[in-house]
């Protein structure tokens, strides 16, 4: 088969739109069944409410819906947007920024179904508190979508990057790496967060007047959970603007898409660990307010501790860039 | 589909400095303010004890506003901060309403506008927290829990600007999109003015209150 430029970079955008929406769909639609079926759990128990609970499920629902349609947009203008430079570079840098758009939507789309669906409980537990129960779950389910931003924003620059005149050799695979970078480190963060946010929305239902300790606890603690796909973003920076020197060796190539999965890989852990330890956080804030100081102590150090992973793997993959 | 991607710009230089002016953006922002000096008008003139409607819709987005602001902020914060979040969530609403409208953009669409709004946001919110706690609590709090995690406390504080403008960015224009290649597709028929209701009323009042929401929260932590 003979490959000229132009049919390198179409194949590469196809490729890259249809890995964009296609994984992208995973998250929110898994997200969105959870928060109705939530809902239903919550109807059943307090069918009086019925009307509440079904508009803040699709309240909820159309927030988890934005991973989903973050990916459909950059899905459509692979498909769509003329290349003007084409070549092996563009053709990566399209199906890197497929890469990382559709990864980095199914952790953020299943994290914003969690507090939607917790949230419709609480509304069925505590229908008097139903107005700051959406209002927790709409600031929490857009906190958890970082992520998923974080890789639209990725997918954006590696589109709309020009070439110019780098050399294809080891450039190719570190634009790939860097939308794998972004991509896989924000699954965990965005589920991690969404683990967060659900336990607010239990909280504030459970004991309303520690509404406002139970954000602010559920804020830190989602911050924190996203530090992986801060470290992920940080890599794919580096992979997109450092100029790399020539080189034929398909080794030093190898080395930067290496570099890029490393940092990807290793934060997807992390990001679901720390979204454990402020799940835990945030529950017993609720319950128990008069330790909350020691309780959010323990979730920064219990958080630093298990993101010391996510650590190693940026050493390495920073070994991977500057040293080998 | 070669509405994807077209815009009107005027390209000037000043000593040697390259600007870009967005034309459509600018034109549909006027028209937002245009719509909210008569609203604002119609709503505040002649005030009665017993309101007409367009009062009644104005004091209503006030005195919802000003209630999440107080929850949020405290008594005292909210009488200066509410002024803000009413403007800033009207505004946001009536622009991601806009496109419903045939041959009108929401100018929430380019991303000048929802960065813009951010950067606002993020630097009065600092404002607030440096005036209220003074700059060396202030400063002192990028290294905390520990000194060397400064810099990812930097980058958390930058992320935030990126986040909420491109998440409002993401979801207007994703929107637009969506309607554009749904009416070529079925040529225009019979779809559109639901997927028009679905993007432009429904997730763009969402959207509108999360960015006003998010606004609050970034002032409310900076503050306490």
């Amino acid at each position: 088969m003979d490959l000229d430029p132009q049919t390198l970079t179409k194949a590469a955008a196809f490729t890259g739109g249809a890995i964009a929406m296609g994984l992208g769909a995973i998250g929110a639609a898994s997200g969105e069944g959870y928060t109705a079926g939530h809902a239903t759990e919550a109807i059943a128990r307090a069918n009086d409410r019925a009307g509440d609970i079904i508009k803040n499920m699709l309240v909820g629902q159309a927030i988890s819906e934005s991973a989903s349609i973050f990916s459909l947009v950059i899905a459509i203008l692979l498909l769509f947007l003329s290349t003007p430079e084409p070549g092996v570079l563009k053709a990566a840098s399209l199906f890197g920024a497929g890469l990382c758009m559709g990864f980095g939507a199914i952790g953020s789309g299943v994290g914003a179904g969690l507090p939607a669906g917790k949230s419709c409980i609480g509304i069925a537990r505590q229908p008097a508190v139903g107005g700051r129960l959406t209002t927790n779950m709409l600031i929490g389910t857009a906190v958890c979508q970082t992520p998923a931003i974080f890789a639209m924003v990725v997918a954006l620059l590696l589109m709309f990057k020009e070439p110019g005149t780098t050399a294809a050799s080891p450039t190719w695979a570190a634009l790939i790496g860097a939308g794998l970078s972004t991509g896989l480190a924000a699954i965990g963060s965005g589920y991690g967060g969404g683990m967060a946010a659900g336990a607010s929305c239990e909280g504030v239902a459970r004991q309303p007047d520690t509404a406002a300790s139970v954000t602010t606890t559920m804020l830190v603690g989602q911050a924190v959970s996203q530090t992986p796909s801060v470290f992920g973003l940080l890599i794919s920076f580096i992979l997109l603007f450092k100029a790399f020197p020539e080189s034929a060796a398909l080794s030093d190539s190898v080395g930067l898409l290496a570099a890029g999965l490393c940092m990807g890989l290793g934060g997807l852990g992390p990001g679901i660990g720390n979204g454990m330890v402020a799940e835990g956080a945030v529950r017993w804030v609720a319950r128990n307010i008069e330790n909350a100081g020691d309780l959010m102590r323990v979730m920064l150090v219990g958080q630093a501790v298990s993101q010391s992973t996510a650590i190693y793997a940026m050493v390495v993959s920073l070994v991977l860039i500057f040293v080998v | 589909m070669e509405g994807l991607g077209r815009l009107h710009q005027i390209v000037f230089t000043i000593a040697g400095q390259r600007f870009v002016v967005n034309l459509e953006p600018l034109v549909m922002t006027w028209i937002v303010f245009g719509l909210l000096i008569i609203f604002g008008i119609a709503a505040a003139h002649k005030k009665k004890r017993l309101p007409g409607p367009v009062q009644l819709v104005g004091e209503l987005v006030v005195t919802q506003l000003y209630g999440l602001t107080e929850e949020a902020l405290g008594a005292r914060h909210a009488r200066v901060y509410s002024p803000l979040i009413c403007a800033l969530f009207i505004f946001l609403l009536l622009s991601n309403w806009l496109g419903i409208l045939p041959h009108l953009e929401e100018p929430t669409r380019d991303l000048n506008t929802p960065l813009s709004l951010g950067l606002l946001g993020f630097v009065i919110a600092h404002y607030a927290g440096i005036r209220e706690k003074g700059f060396k609590t202030y400063f002192k709090s990028y290294f905390e829990p520990v000194f060397f995690l400064m810099p990812l406390n930097l980058i958390g504080e930058l992320a935030k600007i990126v986040s909420i403008s491109f998440r409002l960015f993401g979801n207007i224009m994703g929107g637009a999109i969506i309607i554009l290649v749904v009416s070529h597709l079925t040529y225009s028929i019979l779809l559109p003015p639901f997927l028009n209701a679905f993007f432009g009323l429904f997730v763009g009042t969402i959207q509108a209150f999360v960015f006003t929401m998010l606004t609050v929260v970034y002032i409310s932590v900076q503050i306490k």
